[in-house]
């Protein structure tokens, strides 16, 4: 029987000038070898927690901590930080800020080296670290050169080369796109499984999470609501819900269906829905869930797009000033009204189209068209007042010093009439939720505050079309529902046009209307997100991974569905259509 | 750095970046001491051989050398103008050259005279001053900041983390240079024309940026230094992870060179005055 590796007994951090308790009561113990995985909504402690673990707070952030914390023997707060790394090491979610050498190489080299050991031992240790990440070949490389994938392998490297008996990874796969996610994944099961690393991994891709950790915690307001093994954690659907964490597609599906046993995976589902399955309940209508819109008015939309469209590129190619050819011939066409998703892993040309069409970038050859008319000679400044760009980091596009200057900085600039900004800012203010912050510095907000507000201000110009790069970056599930509910609202009752720019392929089902698929500078794919699921080439092409319910329901009836409330609902049918032949 | 630095495979990038850094140190401190113009020009030349066989891009400094010849011109006339320099080679030091207002200008000229010796110890000036640039920008072309914070990690005394805190703002600058134009295209997608306006609103409309990419920069900086405390940075007394070099034959033809070269015109010009206006 292992012994537990990691011990916390009620405990308590607050931090400096904070009322509100980081972490409340949290007791852990896990055992050598073990993968526990840790959800729960931005806010909840998760990394105040991870920082506990290695003793970084208390020492290096300022608060208070209370209750046992044991690791690996020893109390973090009370032991040298050389003496805690080596036991624990921690990885963050933005691998730029976590890689500091000049070359893979050296970064790997990085802890070891503040280790104080010798040349030698250092190099043995990289060589390993390199090896066991599958880095080889790119020892030499920069690391700003790197795939989101790569860099972050890096920076996992980095710390194994500590040798630490514990890695403890919060949300290493954020900021990446789902190639590199898979990387990241695929690292933490060799961690686990082959280098006997105990691992707790803060994660919000549950469906990556139920085929990867022995235990599951979920926190809230810096307390565990929820834990237990996978299964049992991720079947208490409702509660999974209310702490502010997606249920995994297939669990929902069976929730849906009223499965008398959870199914975990496809196979369980299949066999729970398989008549001579004793497991077999009634299936319950799927109206709690959110459904789909129309699809079958997709294909009309496209359609729609090349009689009337609003933004258009035409044989765009586009070389970046150092020779890198990003666009290599986009045909694309998007109609008023329509919303959609840009797919492709990094590097894909999805953002360097994309800013076409606003003129922040203008075409090699081709031609970009909005609203009918070349855009070519016409500026940005001209261009913005139809076409609006939120960028992925709200951080990088929050300039004024409280939220209702934000939202006015834009319709000011364009020369909007200053009553009629104030009214729209007002209706905003209350449309993303922050009234009661209009005085706040737009810095204090939570990310998802920060980031409905940075696409609140250029909704505040009321442009006709609105491109959001990347919406749901660092932000949890409800979060992300937050802000794809506001653009979709803007959509049915503003009609406004809408392009977003993702790696996430739950959004895609639930919201986009029309998929376009890039890699390398060019479309490769164009359809609904039914037809654009139901081509694995083409998937693979992207480096693309179809939600789980697309796989089950391909299975199950030869056809990609796109929700759990979807599938339901065809097997409802299906039933009533068995009974109906029967009877 | 005034050219960044690629890695390339020629003769000079494969110097041991300890010879290299002699060879900067040995032509900056000959530029220094040597004020005769003819002296300061075969050193030049010297260097710009140098960076040919390093394959320096010197396209790259075009912009900087134009820049830096008007300035130094304008060193060269001032120094002509108003300055008689005591000097080992010139028999008449105050001669006048020529006059920068003419004699055919009416009431007026000739006035302004520059004066041989004044001028020359201009010249010399100017050519220090590219000189110096130059051999700066071929050490910077041909050295990663990888082998400068090795460099530094050598120097007896000099904290390791000098090294460190050089590299990472080497690596951060383009960061920050990302970001100043994600900043710039963000404002000019919200309407701000940074190209528009008088130079007050120009300033006015370029300091919007600084404020997020100040407190963006505080932000990244708090991340990471809370990374670096998780692997242990500042732990170790001594910086460990030095790299062995081996002196190979052309490494030591440099350094022999360079540092021959460098106490060879010490002590010519202590004692012969060579080198010397």
């Amino acid at each position: 029987m292992a012994s537990d590796i990691i011990s916390l007994k009620d405990v308590t951090f607050s931090y400096k000038g904070s009322k509100r308790r980081a972490l409340d009561g949290i007791t852990l113990n896990v055992k050598q070898g073990e993968c526990v995985a840790i959800l729960g909504p931005t806010g909840a402690g998760k990394s105040t927690l991870a920082c506990v673990m290695n003793g970084t707070a208390p020492r290096f952030m300022d608060g208070s901590l209370a209750g046992d914390v044991t690791v690996d023997g020893m109390v973090p707060a009370k032991v040298g930080t050389a003496q805690m790394a080596s036991r624990v090491g921690l990885v963050f979610g933005d691998p730029d800020t976590q890689l500091f050498g000049m070359t893979v190489e050296e970064d790997v080299a990085f802890g070891p080296a503040n280790l104080g050991l010798g040349y030698e031992s250092i190099m043995e240790r990289v060589g390993k670290s390199i090896a066991d990440m599958r880095l080889s070949g790119l020892e030499r490389r920069a690391p700003h050169r790197l795939s989101g994938g790569q860099k972050q392998a890096t920076a996992i490297a980095g710390v194994y080369a500590m040798l630490p008996k514990i890695m403890v990874l919060d949300e290493p796969t954020s900021m990446l796109d789902p190639e590199g996610k898979a990387r990241v994944f695929g690292i933490v099961r060799m961690l686990k499984e082959q280098l006997g690393v105990t691992v707790v991994l803060i994660e919000q891709e549950v469906d990556d999470i139920l085929n990867l950790a022995d235990r599951v915690f979920v926190m809230r307001r810096g307390a565990f609501v929820l834990s237990g093994a996978p299964r049992e954690v991720f079947g208490r659907v409702e509660e999974l819900r209310q702490a502010g964490v997606r249920v995994p597609q297939i669990v929902e599906f069976g929730t849906l269906i009223g499965a008398a046993e959870t199914p975990f995976t496809i196979e369980e589902a299949i066999s729970a829905i398989t008549p001579s399955s004793a497991g077999v309940g009634e299936v319950a209508a799927p109206a709690c869930d959110r459904t789909k819109p129309d699809l079958a008015a997709a294909p009309e939309a496209g359609r729609a797009a090349q009689a009337d469209p609003v933004v258009q590129a035409v044989d765009v190619e586009f070389t970046y000033p150092g020779g890198a050819r990003a666009l290599d011939g986009v045909n694309l066409a998007v109609g008023r009204g329509d919303f959609v998703a840009i797919v492709g892993q990094n590097g894909a040309g999805k953002t360097t189209l994309t800013r076409h069409f606003n003129g922040l970038l203008r075409p090699s050859s081709g031609d970009i068209r909005v609203l009918g008319r070349s855009a070519q000679g016409v500026p940005t400044i001209e261009l913005c007042r139809h076409v609006g760009y939120v960028f992925q980091n709200p951080d990088e596009q929050l300039f004024c010093t409280s939220v209702q200057e934000e939202l006015k900085f834009g319709p000011t600039n364009i020369g909007a009439d200053p009553h009629v900004t104030s009214q729209r800012v007002e209706e905003i203010l209350g449309d993303i939720g922050l009234t009661k912050y209009r005085e706040v510095w737009p810095k204090y907000l939570t990310k998802g505050e920060r980031q409905r507000l940075a696409l609140a201000s250029v909704v505040a110009m009321d442009p006709d079309v609105l491109i959001v790069d990347e919406p749901t970056t660092g932000l949890d599930w409800v979060e992300s529902l937050q802000i794809l509910d506001y653009l979709e609202r803007l959509r049915d009752e503003h009609k406004k046009t809408i392009i977003i720019i993702t790696h996430d392929m739950n959004i895609v089902s639930l919201y986009a209307r029309r998929v376009v698929v890039m890699a390398r500078g060019r479309v490769v794919g164009d359809g609904t997100p039914r037809e654009i699921f139901s081509q694995p080439d083409l998937m693979e092409l992207a480096c693309l991974r179809r939600p789980p319910i697309a796989d089950l329901s391909q299975a199950l009836w030869g056809e990609v569905l796109l929700t759990p409330a979807e599938a339901a609902a065809r097997l409802l049918a299906v039933k009533s259509q068995a009974t109906g032949v029967c009877s | 750095m005034i050219v960044e630095y690629e890695s390339k495979s020629s003769a000079v990038h494969r110097l041991d970046p300890r010879v290299k850094f002699a060879w900067m140190l040995a032509a900056i401190v000959i530029s220094v001491m040597w004020t005769h113009p003819v002296y300061l020009i075969v050193l030049a030349l010297a260097v710009v051989g140098f960076g040919m066989l390093a394959g320096f891009p010197w396209s790259k400094i075009r912009g900087v050398l134009s820049f830096m010849i008007i300035v130094t011109a304008v060193i060269t006339l001032v120094q002509g103008a108003t300055y008689v320099p005591k000097t080992v080679t010139l028999d008449e030091p105050a001669r006048v050259l020529f006059h920068l207002i003419p004699g055919w200008i009416p009431r007026v000229g000739p006035a302004c005279p520059i004066r041989v010796g004044g001028f020359l110890y201009g010249v010399g000036m100017a050519l220090k001053v590219v000189t110096v640039l130059v051999v700066v920008a071929i050490f910077g072309f041909t050295t990663s900041p990888s082998e400068i914070v090795q460099i530094i990690a050598r120097v007896p005394f000099m904290p390791y983390q000098v090294g460190f805190v050089m590299s990472t703002a080497w690596k951060f600058v383009p960061v920050v240079q990302m970001q100043m134009r994600t900043l710039m295209d963000a404002h000019r997608s919200k309407g701000v024309d940074f190209e528009q306006g008088t130079f007050a609103e120009k300033i006015r409309k370029t300091s919007g940026i600084v404020l997020p990419l100040f407190a963006n920069s505080l932000s990244m900086a708090d991340t990471m230094a809370l990374a670096m405390e998780s692997r242990a940075f500042g732990s170790s007394r001594k910086f460990t992870f030095i790299r062995p070099y081996r002196m190979e034959p052309f490494d030591w033809v440099v350094l022999i060179g360079s540092l021959g070269a460098m106490v060879a015109s010490i002590v010519l010009l202590a004692v012969f005055r060579l080198g010397a206006l």
